[in-house]
């Protein structure tokens, strides 16, 4: 008898949790991460666009114009969104605004009085359901979606996550959360059990209790919050390796940033209210960077840091939100008001205070999204080469003649001829991304997290040591598919607020991103920036998620979104 | 709206920006991931001091010679820890373990799929082709002198000794950089690999190799050496007239004028060509160890120089390793084996290189290359002696370089000629006299030893 229970005490030695660990968990988490990302990616990437029908306008033949948006140009021009091909009309005629209380507004901008309604010349005017519209002499009746109709619409159209079943997604996120906890408790002391049980337990119940609200609400569109939910797990297991005490503050600010999406997600259902908190956005913005100049500490080279009872807080994190609150425009405005002058001065002082504080990495980040918003206003190349122009001789100068930047500067490309010098960081990231191989030595089990700011800097070095270089890449994938996802809505946005603000928000993201990931192999110099949702970090979560709000806010499909309200009758039956 | 839709691919660009630098990266990483995993420094492959943080180094007979877990671990007696020094670099640093560096990526197990998990599962297991107990008896018999001594298999490959000395006991680091007597000079220098030497007489190999494939009838040649002779008002001088000398006679007897007089007769530009082809200037790769090239510069040389340097002084320079391999291309019939140190290296159970014997090129023809195996077995039949190397045909060259004033560098090259051992022999000994006298004892000592060992495997 003993012979056998010798040999299966041994047996069961031989299938230690690490030897599991090591054949199992291994394979299975990258797996899973890339189950839950390619079938968000799939349901954000492959939906048809299609378009909401808010008016029609009738024409004298009798042909019925679908209106699409909330605004649109009308004009002869092809890409106007409703086209009246005939040689008397402007390229771009008039707008035609639906405002939020449903009712319409007309805007004559390029026709110079050759707009009428019902026969009197306007420049701007209410349009009602069943006025005549006439544009240089073509006459055309406004009329009503009926209640009926909009139900039938609704329901014609595609229900967000059809086909791709966002609760199933979500219980492969919850199985990839729970292993990725057991395997932090596996490698990680004792002792920090309890604190990686309560972390992913309200992690886990958060990503439920934010999907049944939406549930609740009719909401099905829930691709977006996953892919940041999967995100967020992978930088809180990140900082529980590193630093389990910091899961705590981590999770909180993942609260308030959840807040913050919820409040930005509603704010932004009505245009008029967006419009109202755009002023208030811009001078918070203002605020904050002032109360950062005059407060602000200096840690890790960059003095943006407040200290407020106890806690550190990046303020530059929050201005990023209002940043896009003041570039974000609607059609009518962009159209009649091509002056971008106060904006530019507004980037102007963000820049300018960045530049103070030496914070050259947001510096970069605001730059970049001042490109995508003047570009997506102005259409306009020309001017933006400008800009480019005028600020790379200043990056230039900066170069020059600031030190410190140089410093920076110099291990640039020449990692391997400074490997503990200067390129001390990178080459160690590059070590470990290659110890790591493609399927990681095991969560907790890095080196890199005895390296300073590696869970926040050199993030992706981080995850391929730990995780594997798939899961590193799956993460990059992951955001990248947010951004992908943000132009192809554009198409059937509603209003230009929503798409400018939605590229401002992916622009900021895809840059940090950028910014991070090249620093960390090299292809850029380090700056330190943030990689959305998954560097340890409280403000640059919160920023994360309070970006994301702006993301919902273009996501069009039926009853996806609960930044977007559903269309005037209710939407499509549940 | 539309056109607004439109400029927003300008964002998308972002997208494809971080997209297309993953990708970028990824391909980088299949390329050098070895590289970077391997670089000094790198965490999970080497200890805080530097030295590699798995596996062992066994020498041919499957004794452990350096264990690099968790810091070095030498041999276990201070002659073999001397004897296998340079092989395997100190702890400090100061004698690079090149080997072992070159092999560090297939030690730790790392593979690009898996990265260096591998090494949780035991270290790797580095099969050197040198023999340990022949490394001590190369050392013993070099008896405190400076030198080296190499031995290979010119049919495999393997080199079965190449030691250094001076040496030193890694476990018990003598002070050498306040050492005053001059015996730790050059302790951190591979001398095999990484050192020079003027050459003295064994280069009259490579003139008479250029003799016999250039000049025709060379059987018939003879040559009457009165002691000295004048060759462009300057005098080439023998320690002796050897009287009339057939060719095998001229190098058995090693006569300057002799070969002095057909170095000029062959011609700057032949000799040159000859010494190219042989090597003597190149530099070989061995498992992570370069050998410095030698040197054989005619240019700017007159006649007298031209007779010199065909007997192995003027500015000649030959690197021992590289020499060896002259000798093993003579006994192999004009090309012999690429020389190597390393005959696997494992990873936990996974055998992840095996080496395998390469044919090096042809350095001399076939026929030149039978006629110098000939003369040089009547080299030692006649002139050394077989005292020192009972039932083996030997074939040898001794040579005696003048460095300095009264310094002279002792020279001993040359082969097994048997099937059973196919095993060339250089022996270097710095102020060591007279050639055959001082090497010659070490050699067959050595020599005796590595059969030895090749009768026991």
């Amino acid at each position: 008898m003993e012979p056998i229970v010798n040999l299966f005490k041994d047996g069961m030695e031989e299938l230690s949790l690490l030897t599991i660990y090591g054949s199992v968990l291994r394979i299975a988490l990258p797996v899973l991460a890339l189950f839950v990302v390619f079938r968000s990616a799939r349901s954000l990437l492959t939906f048809r666009p299609e378009p909401e029908v808010w008016a029609w306008l009738r024409l004298a033949t009798g042909e019925l114009l679908p209106v699409t948006h909330w605004e649109n140009v009308i004009g002869r021009k092809k890409s106007a969104d409703i086209v009246l091909d005939f040689a008397t009309v402007s390229k771009n005629h008039a707008v035609l605004t639906r405002q939020d209380d449903g009712t319409w507004t007309i805007r004559d901008v390029g026709a110079r009085g050759k707009v009428q309604v019902n026969g009197k010349l306007v420049g701007y005017a209410p349009l009602a359901y069943g006025d005549t519209l006439s544009l240089a002499g073509l006459d055309m009746v406004l009329e009503r979606v009926s209640g009926e109709e909009a139900r039938l619409q609704a329901n014609a159209r595609t229900r967000a996550g059809k086909g791709n079943s966002p609760g199933l997604t979500l219980i492969l996120l919850t199985v990839f959360q729970l292993l990725t906890m057991l395997s932090l408790c596996m490698h990680m002391d004792a002792e920090h059990l309890p604190k990686f049980l309560l972390a992913f337990g309200v992690l886990i119940a958060v990503g439920w209790a934010l999907f049944f609200g939406q549930k609740l609400i009719r909401r099905s569109g829930f691709e977006v919050e996953t892919i940041a939910l999967f995100l967020t797990t992978v930088g809180l297991a990140v900082t529980g390796s590193k630093n389990p005490d910091a899961m705590e503050k981590q999770l909180i600010a993942m609260g308030i940033g959840l807040v913050i999406f919820l409040v930005i997600g509603f704010s932004l259902r009505t245009l008029e209210r967006a419009q109202k908190v755009r002023y208030l956005a811009a001078a918070a913005g203002v605020a904050l960077l002032l109360v950062n100049l005059v407060f602000g500490v200096e840690q890790y080279g960059a003095k943006n840091w407040i200290y407020l009872g106890g806690f550190s807080f990046q303020p530059s994190e929050l201005v990023k939100l209002c940043f896009i609150f003041a570039g974000a425009s609607t059609l009518e405005r962009i159209v009649t008001r091509r002056n971008m002058a106060l904006f530019i001065l507004y980037t102007g002082f963000v820049g300018g205070c960045l530049v103070i504080m030496n914070d050259f990495g947001t510096a970069a980040i605001f730059f970049v999204c001042f490109l995508v918003i003047a570009y997506l206003r102005s259409g306009n190349f020309a001017a933006i080469g400008m800009i480019l122009a005028g600020v790379g001789l200043a990056g230039l100068l900066a170069v020059r003649f600031l030190p410190h930047v140089v410093r920076r500067f110099s291990a640039w490309g020449h990692i391997w001829e400074v490997p503990l010098d200067a390129g001390f960081q990178q080459t160690r990231a590059l070590m470990c991304i290659a110890s790591g191989g493609l399927f990681g030595l095991g969560l907790g089990n890095g080196w890199l997290k005895y390296v300073a700011a590696s869970d926040t800097d050199l993030i992706f070095a981080f995850v391929a040591e730990e995780w594997g270089l798939i899961m590193a890449a799956v993460m990059i994938v992951a955001l990248a598919v947010l951004g992908l996802f943000v132009v192809r809505s554009a198409k059937v946005g509603r209003s230009s607020f929503y798409t400018i603000a939605a590229c401002a928000a992916m622009s900021i993201m895809m840059t940090q991103a950028i910014l991070n990931v090249f620093g960390t192999v090299d292809f850029l110099p380090l700056t330190g920036v943030t990689f959305p949702f998954v560097s340890n970090g409280g403000s640059s979560m919160m920023a994360a998620w309070g970006l994301l709000a702006f993301i919902k806010a273009c996501d069009t499909r039926q009853n996806a979104s609960f930044a977007v309200k559903l269309s005037d009758k209710g939407g499509a039956a549940a | 709206m539309k056109s607004i839709a439109s400029r927003s691919y300008f964002a998308m660009a972002l997208s494809c920006i971080l997209l297309f630098g993953l990708l970028t990266f990824l391909v980088r990483y299949a390329l050098y991931a070895d590289r970077w995993v391997t670089f000094s420094g790198s965490p999970h492959v080497y200890t805080r001091e530097g030295t590699l943080d798995t596996g062992v180094v066994k020498d041919r007979s499957g004794n452990t010679i350096l264990s690099t877990a968790h810091g070095k671990t030498y041999a276990d007696n201070a002659l073999t820890r001397s004897a296998t020094l340079h092989l395997l670099g100190d702890r400090e640093g100061n004698i690079p373990g090149l080997v072992v560096r070159t092999y560090a990526q297939l030690l730790v197990g790392f593979d690009k799929l898996n990265g260096t998990s591998a090494m949780e599962e035991g270290g790797g297991e580095l099969d050197l082709t040198i023999s340990a107990p022949v490394q001590t008896i190369a050392l013993q018999a070099l008896d405190g002198r400076k030198g080296t001594v190499g031995v290979y298999n010119y049919k495999t490959g393997e080199i079965l000794c190449a030691v250094s000395a001076p040496t030193f006991d890694p476990d018990n680091v003598p002070d050498i950089a306040g050492d005053e007597t001059g015996q730790y000079d050059g302790a951190y220098v591979y001398r095999f690999f990484h050192t020079t030497y003027t050459p003295g007489s064994i280069f009259k190999l490579v003139t008479a190799c250029a003799a016999l494939e250039n000049l025709p009838d060379m059987e018939s040649w003879s040559f009457t050496c009165t002691g000295s002779t004048v060759i462009n008002g300057e005098t080439i001088t023998c320690p002796r007239a050897h009287g009339e000398l057939s060719f095998r006679e001229a190098l058995a007897r090693s006569c300057n004028c002799a070969f002095g007089e057909l170095s000029c007769t062959l011609g700057k530009r032949t000799m040159e060509s000859v010494a190219g082809r042989i090597g003597v200037e190149s530099s070989l790769s061995v498992d992570g160890l370069r050998t410095v090239p030698g040197q054989f510069d005619l240019s700017g040389a007159g006649d007298n120089d031209l007779a010199w340097a065909g007997i192995g002084q003027y500015t000649d320079l030959v690197n021992p390793c590289q020499y060896l391999t002259y000798m093993g291309a003579i006994a192999a019939g004009g090309a012999g084996a690429q020389p190597y140190l390393v005959s696997r290296a494992k990873c936990g159970t996974t055998v992840k290189y095996t080496a395998e014997a390469k044919q090096g090129p042809r350095l001399l023809s076939e026929d030149a290359a039978v006629a110098l195996q000939q003369m040089m077995a009547y080299n030692v039949e006649t002139i050394y002696g077989k005292d020192y190397f009972p039932d083996l045909t030997i074939c040898a060259k001794s040579g005696t370089a003048e460095v300095g004033s009264d310094s002279n560098t002792a020279t001993f090259a040359g082969f097994i000629l048997d099937e059973r051992y196919p095993l060339a022999f250089i022996v270097v000994v710095e102020e060591g006299g007279a050639g055959s006298s001082t090497c010659a004892p070490i050699a067959g000592a050595v020599l005796k030893g590595c059969v030895n060992v090749l009768d026991g495997e």
